[in-house]
Order: C-alpha cells, then structure tokens, then sequence
C-alpha cells in the first residue's frame, strides 16, 4: 500500500508541476447543511485514504465554494443543487470551462406534504384540496377559519415560488401562508404529530423529516412548462400576477462538482469524483445522523465508508 | 406579565440584531380560544377565564391537558430544547428517546407575537418584578413596586424565571411562573409565558443557560399576506 500510495503521489508531483492545480492538498468546500458535509468528509476521507491525496476542508457558502473554485481556490464542491445553482454553475462550466459537473446526480424533491395520520383524519389527498374551505379549516391551529401552512424560510428563493403556486393553485384564499426558519416549521410538525393535530406543509427531499415521521407527498398535476411560469420578485413588482405554477416541480437534484484542472492534474480523483454515486437513500441517512442522531460529520462518514467499501473500490478503480 | 408596548417597542429598535425572529403587526387581532374536552358531557367547551377560575377552584388544578406529562415527541432537537406552542397552550422540554415532558402554558393576550428561535440567556429563582411606568400610571396600587417587588408567592413572575435571549441581549420576554395558577390554558397575561409555579421550578431545573428555545409562529397574526 504505502508503495502504490508512493507511486500515485509522484504521478500527482509529476502532474502538478505542468498543471496549475496545487500540488500540496485538494480543497474541498464544505457548505452548512449535513448531508454535504458528511459527503465532503467522505471525499476528504478517500482522497487521503485510498488516493494517497492530501486534503483540506474549508467551510464555506454554497455560492461562495462555487466562485471559489471558479478562483482555482477551492477544488470540490460535494453538494450543488439544480436547477437552484444552474446559471452560475452552467457559466463556470460551459463558458469559462473551469469547472466540471458530475455525470451522476442525485435525484431531489419539493413537494407540499402532510403526515399519514394528517391524511387519515382530514382526507386530504392533493394539493388541491386545500383550495375548499371546509378542508382549509382543518389545518387552523390558531382559530380564525383559516389554515396555516408553512411554505420555507423567508430567505429561500423556493418559498416565492411556493407563493406562485398557492396563488395559482387558489389556496393562498383559504390557507394563511406562513414563512420561517426551518428549525421552526420542523418543530411545528414534531408538536403537531405528538398533539395528533394535521399539518400541511412545504417538504423537499432527501431530508430527515421522511425518517422522523410518516410522511405524505401530496398529489399534483405531473411539472408541465407550459403552466409554470415564474417571474421573481426582483424582475417586477407585479412578479404574482405575472406568474403561474399550478403543477407539481419540475424534477430537482445535485451532484458533485470539481475544479476542470483536476481531469489534468488529477486523473485519479477527478475520475473517482465523477463515479461517486450516492442515493437519495444515504442522503437521508447522513441527514438523519447528523441532525437526529447528533453524531459529528467526520463520524458518519467514517461509517458510511466502512459500510460502503465495495461500492468505494468500484469508484477509485 | 412583562411584555408591554414600550417594551416592545425598544425590542423592536433591535430589529437588526434579531434576524432569527419573525415578527409581524401585534396590532392583527387574534382569534384563537381555548377549548378543552369536558369527559361529563363530552364535548369540547370553550376554556374562558370564567370556567378556567371554576375549574381551579373546585379542582385545585389546571385540567388534564395542562398538566405536566411526558409525551411521546419525535423531534430532530437535542434533548434540552425548549419548543413553545402558544396556541395550543404548551411548552415541550425535549428528552432523549423521542420524548417530552409537556407543561401547560398561559400566553398574552395578543399570542405570543413573535416566532423564531431564541435562548435562555439567565435564570433567576423567586425574580424580583418591576411594574413597567404604563402599569404604574394606570394603577397607582402598583407605584409602591416602582423600584422592584422582591421574589415571593405573591410576586406575579412566580417562582422561577428564565430570560430569553436573542445572541447576547435580553430580548424581554421570559418564561417565568405565577401567582395566578389558574390562568394556565389562557391568553390573559400581557405576555411572556406563564406555567405555574410547580412546574416552573421543575423546567427550571432541568434546564441551562445557553439552551435553545423554539417559539412556533402563531396562525394569521403573524404572517402579513403576499
């Protein structure tokens, strides 16, 4: 091992002094959520581990990770989603050619749910159900004939479009849209299930919240472009009137993406970046870890490593 | 109990510093009433501060529903966490197991006015209670506690109270007890939140500074609309 572990490194030395990829660690951005942390200590664990590669893992915004690499600062971000980031990432791949995208993603969702027991009691089956009063009133928890639902966090740019498609769908008429911090609208729902009242709610996936309770995805028309029109905000003061989304999401996801220099540099760890393949499944369960379970980052990963090592030595082939 | 428009207002010129808090206009009428379940006639009977005062006084205690119990609670929170439902009249101490202990509460009012997440930043037993210059200009009873009324069983923040804290500042609300048992299950006090004083010393001594409160949004009054 400590032999091939030698070798490798001189072909990178060897690369690396052609090539302007730094020769002395690979950069990975780590951005504050737990399912891409645990992915960046996963790849930080490999890279040294099995490719011999010296690392660093540096904290850092999701945007930020992505203009920094666009810099040649950091290398790998292990957790860019879609379409959320598809401007900037589209423009350093396509048009500056600094940065290249995985080939594999990983699937994601954003639906309205309810719990299980939510669905037995109320009969609420699609999102379009909301519309009637009679079911709106059944998710008043403060008593004023209205429903309240929880649509994301003011900052996120899909609680305006969850706006759109209240206003579209009609519900925005009988539900009171409610915005807050995630940790808020989580809590909301743990009291709720613990209190056995019915709750409605924004959900995107994978996320812990499939884990911790019965959870249901509300019913949708499949995404059609055609009735999805979203003009935000910040192009027009009229954005609500001018916008229409009365179908379910178009299909989310994310992947990993790394500096371009490294298919040079780096041929080892750009082909192992771009056979990574994680399923919605061990998402889930890293978010579930981290967030539920309380375990640190580093630690799941090491599991998720020793539980997966077949999977990992198809990846580093 | 403490909460009150100047008040309210000097926590409001810290806006910036409370990006974690959802606020709205206090101003948006509540609705909300409490109903408890009555297993004579078994139906669910609006809980006024009427039947709320017969209860305690023919009982000695709030109803079933506000008393304190351990709860099954599913919850990504860390054991030690405080979640605080104002509209249904609760507050939850997270435990470990998907558990957690369930008091009653009594709210303003108005609700609670504000959601977001905040901390326990002090804890004092038997607090001292200064009635604000509003309270002591509409009730002259209350000028002789200009300068504090000592910690005692007739001290209307009770037994315990535990300051919320938004980063480093006071954010003026409390959890705190009451010399008023009766009021549990009801929005009558001016804010804050009320348990009675039992179940004040028993949160109180199980949890910290530093610990995090949850304070779930209240329904209508506090979204302001597309």
């Amino acid at each position: 091992m400590a032999v091939w572990r030698s070798i490798l490194m001189s072909s990178f030395l060897a690369a690396a002094a052609a090539n302007p990829v730094r020769a002395d660690a690979v950069v990975i951005g780590v951005p504050a959520w737990p399912s891409a942390q645990v992915t960046a200590h996963i790849i930080h664990d490999v890279l040294n581990e099995r490719l011999g590669v010296e690392t660093e893992l540096r904290e850092r915004g999701t945007l930020t990770i992505l203009s920094d690499i666009g810099r040649g600062d950091i290398q790998v971000h292990p957790e860019v989603w879609f379409p959320n980031l598809s401007a900037m990432a589209t423009r350093l791949s396509e048009e500056k050619q600094v940065l290249s995208l995985s080939p594999i993603s990983v699937a994601a969702t954003q639906n309205i749910c309810a719990t299980r027991a939510t669905v037995e009691q109320t009969g609420i089956k699609a999102v379009a159900d909301l519309v009637k009063p009679e079911m709106a009133a059944q998710f008043d928890s403060d008593g004023d004939g209205r429903g309240e639902i929880w649509i994301g966090a003011p900052s996120w740019s899909s609680t305006e479009i969850e706006k759109i498609r209240a206003h579209s769908y009609g519900y925005d008429q009988t539900m009171t849209l409610l915005e807050m911090p995630e940790d808020v609208a989580m809590a909301a729902v743990d009291a709720a299930v613990s209190f056995g009242k019915p709750v409605v709610f924004y959900c995107y996936g994978p996320h812990h919240v499939f884990e911790l309770h019965d959870i249901v995805k509300l019913e949708e028309p499949a995404y059609d472009p055609a009735r999805w029109t979203i003009v935000t905000r910040a192009q027009d003061n009229d954005w609500l009137a001018k916008s229409h989304a009365d179908t379910a999401w178009d299909a989310s996801s994310f992947k990993i993406a790394f500096a371009t220099s490294l298919e040079t540099g780096m041929p080892e760890v750009a082909s192992f970046l771009s056979k990574m393949e994680l399923t919605p499944e061990d998402v889930t369960a890293m978010s579930y870890a981290v967030v539920v379970e309380g375990k640190p980052a580093e630690d799941v990963a090491k599991d998720w490593i020793a539980a997966n090592a077949d999977r990992i030595g198809e990846w580093t082939k | 109990m403490i909460k009150l428009p100047s008040a309210f207002r000097t926590l409001l010129g810290w806006l910036p510093a409370l990006a974690v808090l959802v606020f709205a206009g206090m101003a948006l009428a509540q609705s909300f009433q409490t109903q408890i379940y009555d297993p004579t006639t078994r139906k669910w009977v609006d809980y006024t501060p009427r039947a709320a005062a017969k209860f305690y006084n023919r009982h000695g205690q709030s109803p079933e529903e506000f008393r304190r119990q351990v709860v099954p609670f599913r919850t990504a929170e860390k054991p030690g966490t405080i979640i605080i439902d104002g509209d249904r009249h609760f507050l939850y101490l997270v435990q470990p197991n998907f558990q957690a202990i369930r008091y009653g509460i009594g709210v303003g009012r108005d609700g609670f006015g504000w959601a977001g997440i905040v901390k326990i930043g002090r804890m004092q037993e038997w607090p001292t209670w200064t009635p604000p210059p509003e309270m002591i200009a509409r009730d002259p009873e209350s000028a002789k506690w200009a300068n504090g009324m000592p910690g005692g069983p007739d001290n209307p923040l009770g037994a315990r109270a535990m300051y919320l804290y938004v980063g480093n500042k006071d954010s003026i609300y409390r959890i705190h007890g009451t010399n008023q048992p009766w009021t549990i299950g009801l929005n009558i006090s001016s804010g804050c939140i009320r348990l009675n004083n039992e179940d004040v010393s028993d949160l109180y001594s199980r949890v910290e500074v530093g610990a995090k409160v949850i304070v779930l949004m209240q329904g209508a009054a506090l979204y302001k609309g597309v």
